[in-house]
């Protein structure tokens, strides 16, 4: 039945932009991400831009923009997060918002709930869910911009001036907090407090998540003994998939779904998020991109798989393989010895399993061209 | 935070009168601490448990109480992030959090803090309860903007300044009487009255505050005196001063970034009668709100409240 609705959702995007259409078969990678979830924007009735006008347009967030620019030529890694904003980057796809939508309209109409009126909804969703969706990114956006904190003792000379880099921290806490406020808001006029609940745990993840995201990247830790694959799961969920899981499950609970329905769409969230976040990881081995210099953090999962497949000791000889004369790591080298063993392969076994349980989940909704979207997108993140 | 319990003879129209007489017999003086203490003492170890079991068993606590206890977690992730916007390596006298963990921790345990606060906030299934407190987290932050703007004009400069002071210190206290007598009581007016001395009560606060940064010295107050002028903020004191000495007006402007432009607005208050301005204006709003909160019934709870007023306009520290 997939090929079908693949047909299907490409024969619609072939009606609208024509040349587009040929990148779903094709196994392009990121654009191909790109296109499946920009076709499913379209279903869901609004264009990109969840990020609700109201805060973008706020004097708070004006005022920061002003202020941003002042960091121009500074390295505050807060003028990379507001360039994603402006040109389009995967951080820019806003992907939770749209599945979010979707879900909500692949579930249908409330049966159980009188105060829901299905003549609120537009394009089969509810005002409440397109809230929630809104909420959703701006949570997501808020720690994107805190993630981008610098630690001011570790500042060197390399990173421009100190007070540049005060002043960026300064913004981005601001910022950050003023996206978390109106989420904060935003929540409380759902009226819903099991939402609220929902919710907030899910920024308490996430919080976990970068926490130990924070600790784990950083290269001393490639000689400690790193976490093994079930960790690195676990750790991902936290940082990058029980947001987009438990706003999954809200929607559920806003249109009073039953149980099984939050636990479906709690599922595909879960592992949509883990598959998407294995894909992006493997991107630098399997890109055959020559000449580039190639970059990836130690804590992505092959490598944690390679670690786990060679053993502490041989990693750490690889490790110290890979060491300039300026004791800097040669990320070429270091990949040449990932992409040697199982690592990857395992990686890619472990994201299509992902993209697989999140297909399954989605199943229990009735056939409908939101779900369609949903299947696309769950498989396109297992195509490299 | 019980002086709404009696839903019936709950208002008390004929005290506005006689409240002053309450307040300076001293056989009727209840410590609000020790009327409290009882409910206090549990607080932080509630406020522990919420961080890190966060279980089934924390629903016993009683609402008021949670509530009690989502204001200072909300307060405590204010102030841990607003230690890291001020840079400042001292909190009351100790180490502050991005001091000994640094900056990108600290950013984080705040926003922990706060999410733990809004789950239990949510626990107390109450939306209205949910929205009230909602709103301070984004007065918070606002107030936060405001703060690094200064305005040209000198009457917007005031206005600003207590709607920063309002957003920044009185929404939490406000909004958090607000909701507890909103969980125990239906009637509208009391929670007007409930928000309207929190709110009274909380620039005093402020005000108190912005006076005490002038006139105390380092050891009391855990931090070194003049540090709001050191951030380049001018509070009340300063803002009165500037009718008598329009010199401050340029160093408001440039936030007393120039060499010395700290010790010239210092003296320039010092010899002005701002202090004394400032805490005349405190006094008003503590007035108020002992106005405010006696038009409900009396009771001990009520008068410590009112007690508690006139402590945080005589504190010294």
């Amino acid at each position: 039945m997939l090929p079908a609705t693949w047909s299907r959702l490409s024969c619609r995007a072939l009606s609208t932009r024509g040349q587009r259409t040929l990148s779903l078969f094709s196994s392009s990678g990121p654009s191909n991400w790109t296109k499946v979830v920009s076709d499913a924007e379209k279903i869901v009735g609004y264009p990109t831009s969840f990020m609700s006008l109201r805060c973008l347009l706020s004097d708070e967030l004006s005022n920061v923009a002003m202020h941003v620019r002042k960091l121009v030529g500074t390295q505050h890694p807060l003028l990379s997060t507001a360039r994603g904003f402006v040109y389009d980057n995967r951080n820019n796809l806003q992907m939770r918002g749209v599945i979010v939508l979707l879900m909500s309209k692949a579930a249908g109409p409330s049966h159980a709930a009188s105060d829901l009126l299905a003549q609120d909804m537009v394009s089969g969703i509810y005002p409440s869910q397109r809230n929630l969706a809104e909420i959703t990114e701006l949570i997501h956006t808020a720690f994107l911009v805190h993630r981008g904190i610098v630690n001011l003792k570790e500042w060197t000379v390399s990173d421009g001036p100190l007070k540049d880099m005060e002043f960026g921290n300064k913004m981005a806490v601001l910022s950050g907090d003023f996206l978390l406020a109106n989420a904060c808001t935003g929540l409380a006029q759902l009226n819903n407090t099991k939402v609220v609940e929902l919710i907030s745990s899910a920024i308490g993840d996430l919080v976990q998540g970068i926490y130990n995201e924070n600790s784990n990247n950083t290269e001393e830790n490639g000689l400690t003994d790193g976490v093994d694959v079930a960790t690195w799961e676990e750790q991902t969920f936290l940082s990058h998939g029980a947001l987009l899981a438990k706003s999954c499950q809200a929607a559920m609970e806003l249109a009073k779904h039953d149980k099984e329905s939050q636990r479906v769409a709690y599922k595909y969230g879960k592992h949509l998020s883990l598959g998407h976040k294995l894909n992006s990881d493997l991107q630098p081995f399997v890109k055959s991109s020559v000449g580039e210099p190639v970059s990836f953090s130690l804590g992505t999962a092959p490598v944690v798989f390679h670690r786990q497949i060679v053993g502490q000791e041989r990693w750490r000889q690889q490790l110290q393989q890979a060491k300039t004369m300026r004791n800097q790591l040669d990320y070429s080298k270091l990949l040449a010895a990932v992409k040697s063993e199982k690592g990857v392969s395992s990686a890619v076994d472990l994201c299509c399993y992902h993209g697989n349980k999140a297909l399954e989940a989605i199943q229990a909704f009735p056939s409908s061209e939101a779900r369609s979207a949903l299947e696309n997108i769950a498989s396109a993140i297992t195509k490299f | 935070m019980c002086w709404i319990i009696h839903k019936s003879r709950l208002l008390y129209p004929t005290l506005h009168s006689c409240c002053c007489k309450t307040i300076h017999s001293d056989a009727k003086l209840k410590d609000p601490f020790t009327l409290a203490q009882k409910d206090l003492t549990s607080l932080y170890d509630d406020i522990k448990k919420e961080l890190f079991v966060s279980k089934e068993e924390l629903k016993s606590l009683n609402r008021a109480g949670a509530i009690a206890m989502i204001s200072e977690m909300i307060h405590t992730a204010s102030l841990v992030h607003d230690d890291v916007i001020d840079g400042s390596d001292k909190r009351r006298g100790k180490r502050t959090i991005n001091e000994v963990w640094g900056e990108r921790k600290a950013i984080l345990a705040g926003d922990f803090i706060l999410s733990a606060a809004s789950m239990a906030l949510a626990r107390i299934g109450n939306n209205t309860v949910v929205k009230v407190l909602s709103q301070v987290i984004e007065d918070l932050v606002r107030g936060e903007f405001m703060q690094l703007g200064s305005k040209e004009n000198e009457n917007e400069r005031f206005k600003h300044y207590l709607e920063k002071t309002f957003k920044k210190t009185a929404s939490l206290i406000a909004n958090s009487c607000k909701a507890v007598s909103i969980l125990v009581n239906s009637d509208p007016e009391v929670h007007e009255i409930a928000y309207q001395y929190g709110k009274n009560v909380g620039i005093a606060f402020q005000l108190v505050d912005d006076v005490l940064d002038f006139t105390s010295g380092a050891s009391q107050l855990g931090k070194p005196t003049a540090a709001d002028l050191k951030l380049g903020l001018a509070t009340g004191p300063v803002l009165f001063a500037c009718q008598q000495f329009p010199e401050l007006h340029a160093m408001i402007m440039r936030r007393f970034s120039s060499n010395g432009d700290v010790d010239r607005a210092w003296q320039y208050v010092l010899q002005s009668d701002g202090v004394q301005q400032t805490n005349y204006l405190a006094q008003r709003y503590g007035q108020e709100a002992i106005r405010q909160i006696s038009m409900l019934r009396p009771s001990p709870e009520r008068d410590a409240l009112i007690r508690l007023t006139e402590m945080v306009l005589t504190r010294d520290k």
